[in-house]
């Protein structure tokens, strides 16, 4: 340590400098101390292996934004965010902060575990990883013998690693994988898919009318989006939100309005007429790039803002001046479509109103408009699996028009699981998915999981669905991993990688090595399918280029460059049919579907009841982050939010207990009194009431949606639609 | 080498109270994750209206850094003091935990941190500031609701945003001459 | 007979308050053991409760004491000359007392006595405060020695001294609170001087304990010369309690007149919220108002009804600190929850806080007892 001085420590100073040498200043710890001392540099290089700072890529939530990891003296101290990492804008969320506990948690699963209790008693014993692994291998040679390579499913969720298990997967040679999509997504993609051909990214840095559908970025955080819907650009940016609750993203919207649930598409629909019938649509940009224009017109006629209007409880005067102000603002005006798009069984049909109405008015492929993600390529991983014969097809298969082949559909293929047919499931592989707090209706889901001869669960630590396995595989957090190098799409295409900020601890080991020791037990066949090092596989992916390893290394990102590149698909054919966009979907009308979004109006609940409508924080991810100790620390339970009006009229006080009754089942929880949401409208957040005593902090605390919520569906994409339930609230 | 005089601040315009300041402070400055523990925060403010025509605004806080410092003046062993860059501190050792400095502050910004046995509050992430970093709380923020730097440097982005744009501090009539700026 | 009758009172008492020392002691253990902020129900945004209240309650009985009996022994009025030692004694159980609560209190006592001496800050109140009351409890132990050497003109000298070393005391004391900006409800030069009228007002109500419950326990008839001083010693009380009425109704009417943000809403709380039956029936009917009407009353105004009127008006300024102390921190210093939680903040003792408060009085009763029974502290000579 020099103080050098030149710098002119005054006295001070110096007492503060000695006070942290010599009693630790503050709350400073030993690393800490010395990082404040030592450090004249902000980068500590990776030679130093007791303290470096490693770059590497968050993994709290699905949008990988940057990390730096400050290890000192062997510990993981701090992350911060990585300033190189364009998509995050250099920042690192609540989540993103509260990592480390991810990997110092008590309660992470720590060795390989045998159940020796009843399921879901949460009684387990340590056992070898060989004698572990022994056990998952016979189980599933055992099961492939009884019914078939079919009879096992493979549920996993998106993560670096994901890869190895779908391999996995593939290899063992089971056609039935079961993803997370259909709870999350698979609408959206559909509805956008069958229109442009692709789902593309809204320009939100660029644009100047962002039109937001629940999707609620304040919250439900997405980079670099979340951050760009406040950016703005010189004061013109506009944002009208649509919620049936006051969100934050509400708070900083320019307009909320309360939309009744499920009626989005009438407002889409009515701002469509509008636009087409005062001719305010891009009249070039239609006739060249899109698909019959000529039927939308006759088929919106009767979308009138006032009809429209009687339907979302949105004034038609309003609907008539945002749709002027929309078009006027194109193409610089975006109607965001979101993320999450399991609310409601038209929801496909409600994205493909969203699409067309950004198709009309020329945004595609333009600076602050519809841009198609871009991506840049990496040499994908070949192998060759086994060949077996007569493996059917997906359980599932046919149930939904467009089934997606990896993801599945969890509502239809836990139906057919129930139903044993067309086939019996008798085995469950899970990697880094919670379906027990995920999927809409828990009784079925533990009905699902308790006619299974076998469940073996790899994750972390001990959510409700590893409480209720068999076998336990604790998987290394992603901060002590080494991941391969993934390619994240979007306007500003990235690369980014994982480094292992320290050893995996207690016997945790990574999802790749997990992989290769169940292939290796499972003969020389599967064996080679998995004969390669990370290091190995990273170095074929960029084999083309492989200066990628060097720029990852150093800033922990690769950009080929740091401006987005417009209008690439400009009079190119679009991965549709007719090579255009498709306002008129001939696609869907072979198939017998609307071939134009038809309204259809949600239903209404009985008398004296509530819709229950789900969403998010910006301190959740999923069913995974409540037990974390930062994140609990903000927030230890969920409420549940009842207009003023309405729990005035019922007698109901804040904050006390309440009983929520859904036809499925009763949840307690404490009740939220705001002024925030619509009154025939109860909300949840998304994450709490958990079955498994392995989650200290969180067990007992709140009521979970997935035990309320039933399990509706949206048979076009088989996502589940998860707003068609109605409760009763009463005093508990 | 020039004194320094060190501000946040704030443009809560921005502020969507996600937090990440909240947890990256703690994380930074292992902060006992007990109940009143912490060194900033967003608060909600006043829901405005009436449905279905709301506003609000979430407002980040944390110590003021005031340049009068009522913490300061009564602490009756000195434990609190001010740094040359204007950084209002703690000595750990000192603070004999009579928690006059906590009826003091006009803003809350104080708790009583039983692992190190002091109170504890922002100390503008003195450990990083003092080797030419920025603080936690604002390296963090997503929407950088927040800036950072040194008002005795012009060319500073705070003198510039206070040159520029209107701003208020809290509870001015206290003269407590804070050093957090909220943008209006 | 008589005797078995005292001994039997006698072993009560003693039990009473040695089961409270205990509790106090158990309550101390505890404290120790779990730590401060799992044995307390205090909170960042109050952070002083009752120990506190209980300190203020005992140094300022202590400054009263000293200034009643300083009537006699520094302004030479007659009747209060008979009570000198006794006061002193008692003073010095009282701050001794104050200190141990206060110990319990800090977090690290022993911290505070190196760092107000090697790091010293003059301009804090709690500076001045330790200094003050350290320097007092020195003067007192000086006076106490002087009135059992007898020596007179010491006495008297150390007793002036004392005199303004104990208004000072306790009028820094309200500058503790008075000083902070922060908290409307304290701000202010009203508490330093509010502080040196109740002062007095607990001086007198303890001083006619002692002198009274001095002879009856004893089984001693009263004589003539403490009757008198015993309604001597009502008149004066009398005529505080009626002006420090007074500081009261002017401490509310402001409260309520402008609705000062801050002062408004801690006044309430004493008038109508959740420090109201404390405020009403504790220290406005049993400390303020009942006493002062027996005292105004000549057929009342007896010794024993002097002494009720003290032991009333004790019980009602230990309420009267409590709710000072509670309703300056009560308002919330910013708004949360979107302003929903409007109200005040929410504050009621812990066991271990009530245990160490019980347990401080007990101690200091049966201290105060034990040196009764020991010595002989009856006044003699200097008539």
């Amino acid at each position: 340590m020099t103080l050098k001085p030149s710098k002119g420590i005054s006295r001070r100073k110096f007492m503060l400098l000695s006070a942290c040498a010599a009693v630790g200043f503050g709350t400073m710890s030993i690393g800490k101390r010395f990082q404040a001392l030592a450090a004249s540099k902000d980068i500590i290089p990776l030679s130093d292996l007791g303290n470096r700072d490693v770059f590497t890529t968050c993994g709290m939530c699905v949008n990988k934004c940057g990390v730096i990891a400050r290890v000192r003296n062997g510990v993981i101290e701090k992350l911060d965010p990585n300033p190189y990492f364009l998509k995050s804008r250099s920042m690192l969320c609540a989540r993103g902060n509260a990592g480390v506990d991810s990997v110092y948690s008590p309660d992470r699963l720590k060795y390989p575990m045998i159940r020796t209790g009843q399921r879901g008693e949460g009684k387990f014993r340590r056992a070898s990883w060989d004698e572990a692994l022994d056990l998952v291998v016979k189980n599933l040679s055992d099961l492939a013998e009884k019914y078939g390579r079919a009879g096992t499913v493979f549920v996993s969720s998106e993560e670096f690693q994901e890869h190895f298990f779908t391999t996995f997967a593939e290899c063992y040679g089971s056609p039935n994988t079961l993803r997370h999509p259909s709870l999350c997504l698979s609408s959206n993609i559909q509805g956008f898919g069958a229109t442009f051909g692709t789902n593309p990214t809204p320009d939100v840095l660029n644009t100047d009318y962002i039109i937001m559908s629940g999707a609620n970025r304040s919250e439900a955080l997405i980079t670099p989006d979340s951050i760009d819907m406040l950016t703005g650009s010189g004061g013109r940016r506009k944002l009208v939100y649509l919620d049936p609750r006051f969100t934050k993203t509400a708070a900083k919207a320019d307009e909320w309005f309360p939309i009744r649930p499920g009626t989005d598409m009438a407002f889409i629909l009515a701002m469509i007429h509008v636009i087409v019938k005062e001719n305010l649509y891009d009249r070039k940009f239609v006739e060249e790039q899109t698909e019959g224009f000529d039927k939308l017109v006759p088929h919106i006629e009767a979308y009138s803002p006032e009809w429209a209007a009687a339907k979302c409880e949105i004034p038609a005067e309003d609907i008539r001046r945002i749709a002027r102000e929309f078009a006027m603002a194109a193409p610089k005006a975006v109607y965001y479509q979101g993320r999450r798009s399991s609310f409601f069984d038209n929801d496909t049909q409600m994205r493909r109103a969203m699409a067309i109405l950004n198709a009309i008015i020329g945004n595609w492929d333009k600076i602050g408009g519809m841009v198609p993600n871009s991506q840049i390529p990496l040499e994908g991983h070949e192998f060759v699996a086994p060949f077996y014969e007569d493996i059917p097809e997906r359980l599932e298969a046919n149930a939904a028009t467009y089934l997606s082949e990896k993801d599945g559909s969890w509502k239809y293929f836990r139906d057919r699981v129930l139903e044993q047919k067309p086939y019996p499931v008798k085995g469950m592989m899970i990697y880094k998915q919670n379906p027990l707090v995920s999927v809409a209706n828990r009784e079925k889901t533990l009905k699902m999981m308790e006619q299974m001869e076998f469940i073996c669960t790899i994750d972390i630590t001990m959510n409700d669905t590893a409480c209720y396995s068999d076998v336990l595989l604790p998987e290394a957090t992603y901060l002590e991993r080494e991941d391969p190098i993934e390619s994240l799409g979007g306007i500003h295409p990235v690369l980014v990688w994982r480094e292992p900020c320290i050893k995996p601890m207690y016997e945790s080991r990574p999802n790749l090595w997990i992989m290769q020791e169940l292939a290796k037990r499972m003969g020389d066949e599967m064996s080679a399918s998995f004969n390669y090092t990370m290091q190995e596989y990273r170095e074929h992916q960029v084999k083309n280029n492989p200066e990628i390893l060097k720029a990852l290394k150093e800033k922990g990102v690769y950009y080929e460059k740091d401006t987005p590149t417009y209008g690439q698909t400009i009079g190119k054919k679009l991965k549709t049919k007719s090579g255009k966009i498709e306002i008129f979907s001939q696609k869907y009308a072979d198939k017998g579907l609307d071939p134009l979004p038809v309204y259809k109006h949600p239903e209404s609940g009985p008398a004296g009841q509530y819709r229950l409508i789900l969403g998010r924080t910006a301190y959740m991810t999923h069913g995974t982050t409540a037990n974390n100790a930062f994140l609990f620390d903000i927030m230890s339970e969920n409420h549940i939010w009842l207009h003023t009006s309405e729990a005035m009229k019922k007698g109901l006080k804040d904050g006390q207990m309440v009983k929520v009754k859904s036809p499925l089942t009763t949840e307690s929880l404490r009740l939220l009194i705001t002024e925030k949401i619509r009154p025939d409208c109860v909300y949840l957040s998304h994450g709490f009431g958990v079955l498994s005593k392995g989650q200290r902090l969180i067990f007992g605390k709140g009521g979970s949606d997935a035990a309320l919520v039933e399990d509706f569906v949206e048979p076009i994409s088989g996502n589940m639609a998860m707003h068609h339930t109605f409760v009763e609230v009463t005093a508990a | 080498m020039k004194k320094k005089r060190f501000a946040m601040v704030f443009d809560i315009s921005k502020c969507i109270d996600c937090k990440a300041c909240t947890v990256a402070c703690k994380a930074e400055n292992n902060i006992p994750l007990v109940k009143d523990n912490y060194r900033n925060w967003i608060t909600e403010g006043p829901l405005r209206g009436k449905y279905p025509k709301l506003g609000q605004s979430y407002i980040p806080g944390q110590c003021m850094q005031c340049a009068n410092p009522p913490c300061e003046h009564v602490c009756p062993t000195s434990a609190t003091y001010v740094n040359v860059d204007g950084i209002v501190l703690v000595d750990n050792k000192k603070c004999i935990g009579c928690k006059y400095c906590m009826t003091a502050c006009p803003y809350d910004a104080r708790y009583y941190n039983e692992k190190t046995g002091a109170v504890d509050k922002c100390t503008f992430c003195v450990q990083r500031t003092s080797v030419g970093r920025i603080p936690a709380c604002v390296e963090t923020c997503p929407t950088k609701v927040r800036v950072f730097g040194d008002l005795n440097d012009p060319e500073s982005e705070v003198s510039k945003l206070l040159t520029k744009h209107p701003y208020r501090v809290e509870k001015p009539e206290i003269g407590t001459q804070p050093f957090l700026f909220y943008l209006v | 007979m008589t005797t078995t009758i005292t001994n039997s009172k006698n072993i009560i008492g003693f039990s009473v308050l040695g089961l409270g020392t205990l509790l106090g002691l158990v309550s101390v253990g505890y404290v120790l053991m779990i730590g401060h902020s799992n044995a307390y129900n205090l909170t960042r945004q109050i952070p002083w409760g009752i120990l506190i209240s209980t300190y203020v309650f005992f140094a300022v009985s202590c400054s009263g004491l000293c200034l009643v009996s300083s009537l006699g022994h520094v302004f030479g009025i007659k009747e209060f000359e008979a009570i000198g030692k006794r006061a002193i004694l008692v003073a010095i159980l009282a701050l001794l007392t104050g200190f141990g609560v206060i110990a319990m209190e800090l977090d690290h006592p022993f911290r505070m006595a190196i760092w107000v001496i090697l790091s010293p800050n003059p301009l804090s109140a709690i500076w001045w405060m330790g200094t003050l009351y350290g320097l007092y409890l020195i003067l007192l132990c000086i006076e106490l020695y002087a009135f059992i050497k007898e020596n007179h003109r010491l006495a008297s000298l150390v007793g002036l001294v004392g005199f303004v070393v104990a208004i000072s005391a306790c009028s820094n004391l309200g500058a503790v609170f008075g000083l902070l900006e922060a908290r409307p409800f304290w701000h202010g030069p009203y508490l330093p001087i509010f502080f040196i009228l109740s002062a007095l007002v607990s001086g007198c109500a303890l001083l006619a304990l002692i002198v009274y419950f001095n002879h009856s326990l004893r089984g001693i008839e009263m004589p003539p010369e403490y009757k008198k001083f015993m309604i001597t010693l009502g008149k004066l009380q009398a005529l505080l309690l009626g002006i420090l009425l007074f500081f009261i109704i002017w401490k509310i009417i402001p409260g309520l007149y402008e609705k000062y943000p801050g002062i408004y809403e801690a006044t309430m709380a004493a008038l109508s919220g959740k420090l109201s039956f404390n405020f009403w029936f504790f220290e406005a009917f049993l400390g303020l108002i009942l006493p002062f009407i027996l005292l105004l009353n000549n057929s009342t105004r007896t010794p024993f009804g002097v002494m009720l009127a003290g032991l009333l008006t004790t019980v009602g300024v230990f309420f009267m600190r409590y709710d000072m102390v509670i309703a300056g921190q009560i308002v919330p210093m910013r708004i949360s929850d979107g302003g929903k939680a409007t109200g005040v903040l929410h504050y009621v003792p812990s066991v271990a806080e009530m245990g160490i408060v019980i347990g401080s009085i007990c101690a200091c009763l049966f201290v105060y007892v034990l040196i009764e029974k020991k010595f002989d502290l009856s006044h003699t000579g200097h008539h």
